[in-house]
């Protein structure tokens, strides 16, 4: 169900997007910063439904706020002539590979625990026969 | 239900981040074409790109604030007869300086450098020079013609069409083969001109390049884009 709602807004997103009007050079590098940060909270946010602790208001106000708040801070860096997106960029990968792990780590144990399973089932199988 | 509402935020987060990231692709390839190796090319065309853009703004306002007087010069002597007249002689002088944009009917000029190169004729007659535009223009200005435009730039009272080496600069603008001249004028007078016999036409074709002449019931010439302005002329009493 969250899989397919995942891969239905994507393609929906993607042929609305090669559609949109481009934007001006000037602001690609905030809306870049953007991205970085609405993807990380997305792998939060799915993260967290398999961990089955996912809230709804902070997924919300995590994606709208991150979003907006790396651009401030880009922005500001500007001003300020300090790099700040790279802070940005390297605090919202590292929790990108934090919230990947999790969903892998997830899936592998499912994957295995569903293996011991099968064995211990054809195992059975065997005794009682 | 609970898992329904999870499933349709978090579609409507990926659709929201895919419009998003699709923007970003679409503005970043037509941004750089080439990807650079070191990081001051990489800040250098950051600069120019940024200049160029800011160019552009500063270009599309002068237009608004060219047009922004038009309007103010209209409304102030709306109800003033002698003021009309001179807002009508004003225009007029603009038209003839050549900062407003003009439309009329005319002729069209195609120029076009010789496709193959034969080895008959001399290769430096096979590509349209400098002087081969001074020669037309002074043909369709003999003719008549009031308002001409070449790639662009419109010929002005301060206009020099100058060779720099394999480029030809009109106004202090690079512009290259194939040249479009526009002229406004009599039709038939402009046509009858370039296209008789021993015209700088004929000296075109003959040495193996494109010459073409259309006539237009309606063209449309550019203004000047530059500053006309003047530091040494003093009115003589």
């Amino acid at each position: 169900m969250i899989l397919i709602a995942i891969i239905l807004g994507c393609v929906i997103g993607a042929l609305i997007g090669i559609n949109m009007p481009m934007i001006s050079y000037t602001y690609s590098g905030y809306l870049a910063i953007a991205i970085i940060a609405a993807l990380d909270s997305v792998f939060g946010g799915i993260a967290s439904t398999l961990k089955k602790n996912f809230d709804l208001k902070i997924f919300v106000t995590g994606f709208f706020g991150n979003a907006i708040l790396s651009i401030l801070l880009t922005y500001l860096g500007q001003k300020l002539n300090v790099d700040i997106y790279l802070a940005a960029i390297v605090v919202f990968v590292g929790r990108m590979f934090n919230n990947l792990g999790i969903i892998r780590r997830f899936y592998i144990e499912k994957w295995s625990k569903n293996r011991r399973k099968n064995d211990k089932k054809e195992e059975n199988k065997t005794v009682g026969e | 239900m609970k898992k329904k509402q999870v499933a349709i935020t978090l579609g409507i987060m990926c659709f929201l981040l895919t419009i998003a990231i699709c923007v970003q692709l679409k503005t970043m390839s037509s941004a750089n074409s080439t990807v650079s190796q070191t990081l001051s090319d990489n800040e250098l065309r950051d600069e120019v790109l940024r200049m160029k853009e800011r160019y552009d703004n500063a270009f599309a306002d002068l237009g608004n604030a060219q047009k922004e007087l038009e309007k103010v010069r209209q409304e102030a002597t709306q109800d003033n007869g002698t003021a009309e007249a001179k807002e009508q002689e004003l225009k007029e002088n603009n038209m003839l300086l050549g900062i407003t944009d003009v439309t009329g009917e005319g002729v069209e000029v195609f120029l076009e450098d010789a496709a193959t190169t034969d080895n008959n004729l001399n290769a430096s007659w096979q590509i349209i020079h400098f002087d081969d535009l001074q020669w037309v223009i002074n043909e369709l200005r003999n003719a008549g013609a009031e308002a001409i435009e070449v790639n662009g730039q419109r010929i002005i009272n301060t206009t020099a069409i100058t060779c720099e080496g394999n480029i030809i600069k009109v106004n202090g603008e690079k512009i290259g083969s194939p040249f479009t001249i526009k002229a406004i004028g009599s039709q038939n007078l402009l046509y009858g001109a370039l296209e008789r016999a021993g015209s700088w036409l004929d000296e075109i074709r003959n040495a193996g390049n494109t010459a073409e002449v259309k006539k237009l019931d309606n063209i449309t010439i550019v203004k000047y884009s530059g500053i006309i302005d003047s530091e040494y002329l003093k009115e003589d009493k």
